[in-house]
C-alpha cells in the first residue's frame, strides 16, 4: 500500500515554496522540524548505553560536589 | 519532545549514591535527545551509542562544573555536539554516507508490525540520507531546532551565532532538507 507524505517546511507564506510532497509513510508533516521530531520519537535509544554507563560511573572517579552546593542543593 | 517510544531505562545504583542519582536523573530525561542527535549527525547507530555513552560519561566527570546556568539539556548538547565533531575530525568521514539503521531497529522491534517497522526504517534511512546531504551546519541547525525544549537564543549559543542568523539559515537550510527528501524518494 502507497501512501503520502506531505512534507511543507513552513506555515508562513515565506515558507511556501518549501513545501514537498513525498510518498512513503502514512503520516503528514508540516516541516521538516516536525519531521524529525516523529523521527526522534520512533528512535529508540538502545538500552545497551544504560548498561555500559552504569558500569564505567562505577569505575570513574567522582568529582566530589562543592559544599555549598551539597547544603544549598 | 513527544515521546511515543519506551522511555530509556533508568541506570541502577552501582555508582557513587549521590553522583548516581543524578547521572540517573540526567540520562533518564535527555538520553533520548542526546542519541538521537549523535545519530543523525554522525549517521552511524553504532558510534551514535559510543558517542552517547561517552557524553554522559564526560557529563559525570565534570558535574561539578555544572553550574545551572544553562539547561542540563543545553549542557549535555554542548558536549555532545563536541564530541561528535572531533569524532568526524578523527575518522575523516565528512564525505561518507551512513550505514543502515538496522542496528537500532532490530532492538526496537517490540510490538510494532513488520509493516510499521518497514515504514519507520525506511523513513529514518530517508531521513539520515538527505542529512547527510546537507552541509554539517544546515544538519545542525535542523536537529537542534526540531528539539522543542530549545529556543533560538538556546541554539544560537550552542552553535556561536545569533538567533537571527539562526532564523536566517534555518529558511535555507529548511529548503535545502526538503530539495533532498523529495530526491530521495
Amino acid at each position: 500500500m502507497k501512501q503520502t507524505t506531505k512534507l511543507s517546511t513552513g506555515q508562513q507564506q515565506e515558507h511556501s515554496a518549501e513545501t514537498r510532497t513525498v510518498k512513503t509513510t502514512a503520516q503528514e508533516f508540516k516541516n521538516v522540524e516536525e519531521l524529525l521530531r516523529h523521527d526522534a520519537a520512533q528512535t529508540p535509544v538502545p538500552s545497551e548505553i544504560a548498561r555500559r554507563l552504569n558500569q564505567s560511573a562505577a569505575e570513574t572517579p567522582v568529582p566530589r560536589r562543592p559544599w555549598w552546593r551539597r547544603i544549598l542543593g | 519532545m513527544n515521546q511515543t517510544c519506551e522511555e530509556p531505562e533508568s541506570l541502577q545504583s552501582e555508582a557513587p549514591r549521590i553522583v548516581s542519582e543524578d547521572l540517573n536523573t540526567l540520562y533518564t530525561a535527555h538520553s533520548r535527545a542526546i542519541f538521537y542527535l549523535a545519530l543523525r549527525f554522525l549517521g552511524d547507530p553504532q558510534k551514535a551509542e559510543d558517542a552517547t555513552h561517552d557524553v554522559f560519561l564526560k557529563a559525570l566527570r565534570k558535574l561539578d562544573q555544572f553550574r545551572g546556568e544553562a539547561s542540563a539539556r543545553t549542557w549535555l548538547y554542548r558536549i555532545a555536539i563536541n564530541h561528535c565533531r572531533n569524532l568526524q575530525q578523527t575518522w575523516h568521514e565528512r564525505h561518507m554516507f551512513p550505514s543502515s539503521d538496522s542496528p537500532v531497529w532490530e532492538q526496537s522491534a517490540g510490538g510494532d508490525s513488520p509493516l510499521r517497522i518497514l515504514e519507520t526504517k525506511e523513513l529514518g534511512a530517508r531521513i539520515q540520507k538527505t542529512l547527510d546531504g546537507l552541509p554539517p551546519e544546515y544538519r545542525l541547525l535542523l536537529l537542534l531546532v526540531s528539539d522543542q525544549e530549545l529556543s533560538y537564543e538556546q541554539v544560537g549559543a550552542l552553535t556561536d551565532q545569533s538567533s537571527d542568523a539562526v532564523r536566517g539559515k534555518l529558511h535555507r537550510a529548511r529548503k535545502a532538507f526538503a530539495a533532498l527528501f523529495a530526491k530521495s524518494e
